[in-house]
C-alpha cells in the first residue's frame, strides 16, 4: 500500500505541473481582462513543438523552449484578434483551440512513431539520495523533473509579480478598469498583449511538460481536455496563484489515480452484508474508463461551487474580463 | 483682473460632427480661488474640461498654465503639468487599497531601490539606470507613498487610512481618495466634475470645508455644477456657459441666484410654478395596510395606507432610504407585497403582474433612469414606444410599422423638447444627457395619458431649465385629471407641486399636511424621526450625519 501511495504521489506531482503551468498562464491573461479559451490548443502546439525539436536536436531543454514559443505564437493570434481588432474573446479562444487541435493532428501524425529520452528525474546534490529514500513522500518531493520544480517556483513568482510589482499592479488595473488605467498613464494595450502572450508561453510549457516529461511521447489530442480543466481551475482558484496550486494538486491527483487504478483493487469480504452490491459498485467506480471521467466530473462540481458562491460572496473575477477597450469611446 | 491669470484658456473651439461644443470659450482661473463652471446639461462644460485634461484636443485656441503654454495630448500630459481631475464616476479600483490606487502609474520602486530613502544598497547600484528601470517595473514599494498619503491626508484633514481597500470606504471617502490622487501628483489645479451629485448634504458640507483648505494652500479649483445653491455657498467666481458659449464671468457675492439662472438658461426662470385649482375626482390609487421588503429582505414598508384621487398630487417627503423606493415600486406593481392590498381605479390589483398595472393606465418614472427608466442601448424610438408598440396604429401582430413608430417618437421628442436627438432611430437613449433622458421617459409615460403617475425623484440631477419643464408638465397632467404620487427629497419641489404632503419615516407615514399649512421645520423634524435623530439613519448603509445639523 505504501508503495502504491508513494507512486501515486509521485505521479500526482508530475500531473499537477500541467495544471499549474496552464492555470497560471490563464490566470495572468485573465487578470489583465482577456479570457483565453485556447489553452487546449496552445498546450497541444507546445506539446508537439517541444516533441519535434527534442527529436530533431536531441535536446530536451531546446524542446521545452520550442514548446513555449509555440504557445506564445498561438497566443499572439488571440491577442491580435481580441485586443487590436476587439473580437469576441470567447469565439477567438474556441477558434484557437480548434486551430491548435487541427494543426497538431495534421502535422503531428508522422511523429507518433518517434521516441525520446525526455526530462529525467533530478535530485538535490549530495543529500539528494537520502531525501529520496524517505518513505512514501521521498520520491514525490525530491525526485522530479526540472519542469516540476520550475512550475512550483512559478507560483510564488507569479504571486509576487501580481501583488508586489508595479507591472503587476498595472496589469491588474488593466483587467479591472482599462479606461481608468489609461487615464493614469498605464499602457493598456501593451500590458494586455504581454499578459496574453506570457499566458500562451505558460500553456506551451504545460504542453511541452506533457510530451517531454509526463508521457515522454506524442499522441495527437494527448492533452485530453486538460486545457479546459485549467480554465475552470482559474475560477476555482478565485484568480489567486496560491489557490491555483491547491486546485492543480487536487486535479493532478485525480489524473494520477486514474492512470494507476489498474494496480489497485479493493473488495469487501463475501460474507459482509450487502457484499453483493458493494463489490460491483467498487468495481464500477474503479473501472479505468469510469475513472477517466473523474477530472471532468470534478470540473463540473468546481464550476457549480463557483457559481453558487458568486451569489453569496464577492467573487474575485476581474471586473473588465471579456471587455475590449478602445480609447475613442467615452 | 491681473494681467495674466494662473490658468488661461483662450478662444477654445471644439466641434463635433453637427455640433459646436465649445464656441470660442475663454476661461480664467486664479490661484487660491474656487471657480465655478455653471451651465445646463450639454452647455459644453464637460467638453471644455476634457480639453483641459487632455482627453480631447481643441480645434482652435490655447491653454496657458502659470504663463506656460500647454500642449495636452493625453491625461498624462495634464497630470505632468499639474492638473488633477476628480470625475463624477470615480476612477478607482474597488479591489485595491487606497495606496495602490494612488500610486498606480507612478511606478514607485521598493524602498530598497529608492534614491531618496534609507537603503542598504550602495548609492552606485541604486542610481544605476538598469537597476532603476528593473526596480520600477518589478518591484513596488508602498511604505514611502503610504507615509506621503498619510501626511497629505493630515494636512488637509482627510480621514483616510491608506491601507484600506476602496470598497470598504463610503462615497465621501472615495471622493477624498480621488482628491488625494491628484494632490499626490502635485496638482496645482483641481477640476471637480459635479462633485456633490453622489454626496449626502452632510458629506457635501465636508467636501466644501476641504476645498476651502485646499485653496488656502494656493490651489486653484474648478468646480463644475448646475446647482445654484452650491455656487452661492462655495464658489468665489463663476463662469457661465450656454450652448457652448461663454455667457460671462461673475463674482458670486455680487449676483443673485435668479441672475445666475437667467444667464444659464437664457431667459427668466420661474422658481415658483403657478398651480390652478383642480376638482378632485374618483380615487385612482388605494393602498391599504401595505407591507413590503426591500432588496435585502428587510421590511421597509410597515403598514402604509394611501389614497390618491384623480387630479391630485400627493407629495411624499422623506430622507433617502426610508421606504420611498419600495413604495414607488409597490404602486407601480413592481414589488411584491408581504401584506395589504392595492386597488387601481376600482380594480383590485393585489399580487397582479406589472403588465396589468400598465394596462390599467399606471405610469412610472423610476428613480434610477439609466438602469430602470430606459434601455440604454436601444434607440430613442424604441424607448419612446416601449409601452405603446402593441397599439393597433403601429401595425398588426405580425409586424411593426417602423415608420409610424419613428413618427410617434419624433412627435414626443418635439413636444417634450428632448434635445440631443439627431435621429430617433439612430441616437441611443443612453447617449442623452440626464435631463433630456428624463424628459424622454416622462414623454413615454405621459403620452399614454395615465390615470395614475408614480414619479420617484423626477428632477434629481437635472439642470434648472429641465426641472422647470418637468414640474410644469407634471402640473399640466394634474389638470388633465391624472392622480400623481410624487416622491422627492427636495422639500421645495414637494411644497410647490403637491396638494397634500405626507412624510415617510422608516416605512410609515408619520405626518400629513398641506402646502398652505406646511411648517418646514416640522416637516424636517418628522423626516428625521422627531427627537430620535440617530434612529433616522439606522436604515441607511453608511452612517450619514443628517442628524442634528441636517435639520433646517
Amino acid at each position: 500500500m505504501a508503495g502504491f501511495l508513494g507512486g501515486l504521489l509521485n505521479a500526482t506531482v508530475s500531473a499537477a505541473t500541467v495544471f499549474i503551468l496552464a492555470g497560471l498562464g490563464e490566470l495572468i491573461s485573465e487578470r489583465a481582462g482577456v479570457l483565453n479559451l485556447g489553452v487546449e490548443g496552445m498546450m497541444l502546439s507546445g506539446a508537439l513543438g517541444g516533441f519535434i525539436v527534442t527529436v530533431v536536436t536531441g535536446s530536451t531543454w531546446l524542446g521545452l523552449f520550442a514548446g513555449i514559443v509555440a504557445g506564445m505564437a498561438l497566443a499572439s493570434i488571440h491577442a491580435f484578434l481580441c485586443i487590436s481588432l476587439k473580437a469576441n474573446q470567447v469565439i477567438s479562444g474556441v477558434m484557437l483551440t480548434l486551430l491548435g487541435t487541427g494543426l497538431t493532428t495534421f502535422y503531428g501524425s508522422r511523429w507518433v512513431e518517434n521516441s525520446i529520452d525526455g526530462f529525467s528525474q533530478v535530485t538535490v546534490p549530495l543529500v539528494g539520495q537520502y531525501l529520496v529514500d524517505i518513505p512514501v513522500i521521498g520520491t514525490a518531493l525530491f525526485s522530479n523533473t526540472p519542469t516540476d520544480y520550475i512550475a512550483l517556483a512559478l507560483v510564488p513568482i507569479t504571486w509576487y509579480f501580481l501583488n508586489h510589482s508595479n507591472m503587476g499592479l498595472e496589469l491588474i488595473s488593466v483587467g479591472e478598469d482599462p479606461e481608468m488605467a489609461d487615464t493614469m498613464g498605464v499602457a493598456v494595450f501593451k500590458l494586455r498583449y504581454l499578459a496574453v502572450i506570457i499566458g500562451g508561453g505558460f500553456a506551451g510549457a504545460a504542453g511541452a511538460h506533457l510530451s517531454l516529461a509526463f508521457s515522454q511521447l506524442w499522441v495527437p489530442g494527448m492533452t485530453a481536455g486538460r486545457g479546459w480543466i485549467a480554465v475552470a481551475l482559474v475560477i476555482f482558484a478565485q484568480w489567486t496563484p496560491s489557490r491555483m496550486l491547491v486546485g492543480a494538486y487536487l486535479f493532478g491527483m485525480l489524473d494520477a489515480l486514474q492512470l494507476r487504478s489498474q494496480a489497485l483493487s479493493f473488495s469487501v469480504g463475501a460474507d459482509t452484508p450487502l457484499a453483493g452490491i458493494i463489490n460491483p459498485t467498487i468495481d464500477f467506480l474503479m473501472n479505468g474508463q469510469i475513472m477517466a471521467t473523474y477530472p471532468y466530473l470534478a470540473t463540473i462540481l468546481v464550476l457549480s461551487y463557483a457559481v453558487i458562491k458568486t451569489k453569496s460572496d464577492r467573487l474575485a473575477v476581474p471586473s473588465a474580463l471579456l471587455q475590449s477597450y478602445s480609447r475613442e469611446t467615452d | 483682473m491681473p494681467e495674466s491669470a494662473f490658468l488661461e484658456m483662450q478662444n477654445i473651439l471644439k466641434e463635433f460632427p453637427g455640433v459646436v461644443a465649445n464656441d470660442h470659450v475663454d476661461l480664467q482661473v486664479e490661484r487660491g480661488e474656487i471657480h465655478g463652471l455653471l451651465g445646463e446639461n450639454g452647455a459644453g462644460k464637460s467638453t471644455l474640461m476634457k480639453i483641459l485634461y487632455g482627453l480631447y484636443s481643441q480645434d482652435e485656441g490655447d491653454i496657458y498654465l502659470d504663463g506656460r503654454r500647454l500642449e495636452l495630448d493625453s491625461p498624462q500630459d495634464a497630470i505632468d503639468a499639474g492638473i488633477g481631475m476628480v470625475h463624477q464616476h470615480f476612477q478607482l479600483i474597488p479591489r485595491l487599497s487606497v495606496a495602490q490606487n494612488v500610486v498606480l502609474g507612478e511606478r514607485e520602486p521598493a524602498t530598497l531601490f529608492r534614491s531618496d530613502g534609507e537603503s542598504r544598497l550602495p548609492e552606485a547600484v541604486r542610481s544605476n539606470g538598469v537597476v532603476q528601470a528593473l526596480a520600477r517595473r518589478f518591484s513596488l514599494g508602498l511604505d514611502v507613498p503610504t507615509q506621503r498619503i498619510d501626511d497629505l491626508a493630515d494636512q488637509y484633514g482627510f480621514d483616510i487610512d491608506a491601507t484600506a481597500k476602496i470598497w470598504e470606504l463610503d462615497v465621501g471617502q472615495q471622493q477624498r481618495v480621488e482628491i488625494l490622487k491628484a494632490l499626490y501628483r502635485d496638482a496645482d489645479l483641481l477640476i471637480l466634475d459635479e462633485p456633490t451629485a453622489v454626496l449626502t448634504p452632510a458629506e457635501a458640507e465636508r467636501l466644501f470645508d476641504s476645498l476651502e483648505r485646499l485653496t488656502e494652500e494656493g490651489l486653484a479649483i474648478i468646480f463644475i455644477t448646475h446647482k445654484l445653491n452650491e455656487v452661492q455657498s462655495v464658489v468665489d467666481r463663476v463662469t457661465i456657459l450656454r450652448e457652448g458659449k461663454n455667457v460671462g464671468t461673475a463674482t458670486v457675492s455680487e449676483v443673485t441666484q435668479a441672475d445666475l439662472a437667467e444667464m444659464m438658461v437664457g431667459r427668466e426662470v420661474l422658481f415658483n410654478v403657478e398651480k390652478d385649482g383642480v376638482e378632485l375626482g374618483e380615487p385612482v390609487l388605494q393602498l391599504q395596510n401595505i407591507h413590503a421588503d426591500n432588496d435585502r429582505g428587510i421590511e421597509s414598508l410597515s403598514g402604509i395606507d394611501l389614497t390618491v384621487r384623480a387630479g391630485e398630487v400627493v407629495g411624499i417627503a422623506g430622507v433617502s432610504g426610508n421606504g420611498q423606493k419600495e413604495l414607488a415600486e409597490v404602486a407601480a406593481g413592481l414589488r411584491r407585497l408581504t401584506d395589504g392590498s392595492i386597488t387601481v381605479g376600482g380594480t383590485d390589483l393585489t399580487g397582479a403582474k406589472p403588465k396589468r398595472f400598465v394596462n390599467n393606465d399606471v405610469s412610472f418614472v423610476p428613480e434610477d433612469r439609466l438602469r430602470y427608466g430606459c434601455a440604454e442601448d436601444l434607440s430613442v424610438m424604441h424607448n419612446a414606444a416601449m409601452k405603446e408598440f402593441t397599439d393597433e396604429r403601429f401595425g398588426s401582430q405580425m409586424g411593426l410599422d417602423y415608420r409610424e413608430l419613428a413618427a410617434y417618437a419624433e412627435e414626443l421628442v418635439e413636444e417634450f423638447d428632448v434635445r440631443g436627438v439627431r435621429d430617433v432611430t439612430e441616437t441611443n437613449a443612453g447617449d442623452l444627457s440626464g435631463g433630456n433622458l428624463q424628459k424622454l421617459i416622462l414623454a413615454r409615460e405621459l403620452a399614454r395619458d395615465p390615470d395614475l403617475l408614480v414619479a420617484n425623484q423626477p428632477t434629481r440631477g437635472v439642470d434648472v431649465g429641465a426641472i422647470e419643464f418637468i414640474r410644469e408638465t407634471l402640473l399640466e397632467q394634474r389638470t388633465d385629471g391624472t392622480g400623481i404620487v410624487l416622491l422627492s427629497e427636495d422639500l421645495d419641489e414637494i411644497t410647490d407641486l403637491s396638494d397634500r404632503i405626507l412624510v415617510i419615516y422608516e416605512g410609515e407615514f408619520v405626518y400629513e399636511t398641506t402646502p398652505e399649512a406646511a411648517d418646514r421645520d416640522r416637516i424636517g423634524l418628522e423626516m428625521t424621526g422627531g427627537a430620535s435623530t440617530d434612529a433616522a439613519t439606522a436604515e441607511s448603509p453608511q452612517p450619514i450625519a443628517t442628524g442634528q445639523d441636517g435639520e433646517p
